[in-house]
């Protein structure tokens, strides 16, 4: 019986603190509200703050990624060609070789000696019949 | 060409739904904040005792859950709100015991008796003088014997009663187990029965 009657009265004493603050809470002046108010604006740009650091790259990145994209449509895909290439390479080196120069100086006596070859080449066979 | 509109498509699009998403968590933010604010200063005010001071506890443990704990979960924001309140007003309490103390050895008095309570008292609203006065006053006794609650009785009794949290989310406010809120709530709410006597009952 003693027990029931103390929860009880815990109870009311509960309920009247909990009343007490919560009116006190609700008659705050203005002035405490309007700081409460700067507080929390404060702390929402915080918010904003750390949040702006990275977001401000997105635009940014975007942009990036498109101008990439146009050069390498309008220019077309660079596509390597796998026999050329060599041939390419190869008559670079003889052309930078101070030989190969030498031999185009005498393109001419090259041209002569060629033509030369052929005709003997094409006589030969008469000579050997018999 | 196609791809490259495309790609900055993507790129606004992600921009787009970051900033809806950042105006819905400022927005939920903003909501929480505005609902717990006013508890939290008078939870403050009375464990230091202090309104202007108070204001100050409370707008750092705003930017500090707005800066590390906006990314959380909803339900998670009281609990971890009150957990940095309250390390911020030990922290502001271990100071001023050291200011004091440090003002006894030069021989000056104990700041904390400056504190009015009727000029930190809330405006009248609306209400018959006399019946303010009482509330008023029954709220200064209380206050006055929270005020003389061991500090974790104090926590406890303050989490659990004034801002209704349940045992697990003031535990993780306070920082200790479920039981030791239990066991200091108890002990704060028969000590203060006990301070205030059955007439404030």
């Amino acid at each position: 019986m003693n027990e029931r009657k103390d929860v009880t009265a815990e109870d009311e004493f509960a309920e009247k603190a909990k009343r007490l603050f919560d009116e006190s809470v609700n008659r705050l002046d203005g002035e405490t509200l309007s700081r409460l108010n700067r507080s929390r604006h404060a702390a929402l740009a915080e918010l904003d703050k750390g949040r702006a650091a990275w977001v401000r790259w997105v635009p940014a990145t975007g942009v990036a990624a498109a101008a990439v994209m146009a050069v390498i449509v309008w220019t077309g895909v660079p596509v390597v060609d796998d026999l050329s290439a060599p041939a390419v390479v190869t008559d670079m080196e003889i052309l930078l070789t101070e030989d190969s120069l030498e031999m185009l100086e005498d393109l001419e006596f090259y041209s002569w000696i060629e033509l030369s070859e052929d005709t003997d080449e094409a006589q030969e066979p008469a000579n050997n019949v018999g | 060409m196609n791809a490259c509109v495309a790609s900055f498509a993507v790129s606004c699009n992600a921009e787009d739904r970051m900033g809806v998403n950042t105006l819905q968590s400022e927005a939920k933010l903003n909501r929480f904040l505005a609902d717990v604010e006013k508890r939290a200063l008078r939870i403050a005010e009375i464990n230091i005792r202090d309104r202007d001071e108070a204001l100050d506890l409370v707008q750092d443990a705003m930017i500090k859950l707005a800066r590390n704990y906006a990314d959380r979960p909803e339900f998670e924001w009281t609990p971890l709100f009150y957990r940095i309140l309250q390390n911020r007003i030990r922290d502001w309490q271990r100071r001023r015991a050291v200011r004091n103390r440090v003002m006894v050895w030069f021989g000056k008095g104990n700041e904390d008796q400056d504190y009015d309570p009727v000029a930190a008292a809330p405006d009248l609203a609306g209400r018959a003088p006399d019946e303010e006065l009482q509330t008023q006053e029954a709220m200064q006794s209380l206050e006055g014997a929270i005020a003389k609650l061991p500090a974790r009785q104090r926590e406890a009794f303050m989490l659990r009663m004034f801002e209704g949290l349940d045992v697990a989310g003031t535990a993780v406010a306070m920082g200790c187990g479920e039981g030791s809120v239990k066991t200091h709530y108890s002990r704060a709410v028969h000590s203060l029965r006990e301070t205030l006597g059955e007439h404030w009952q």
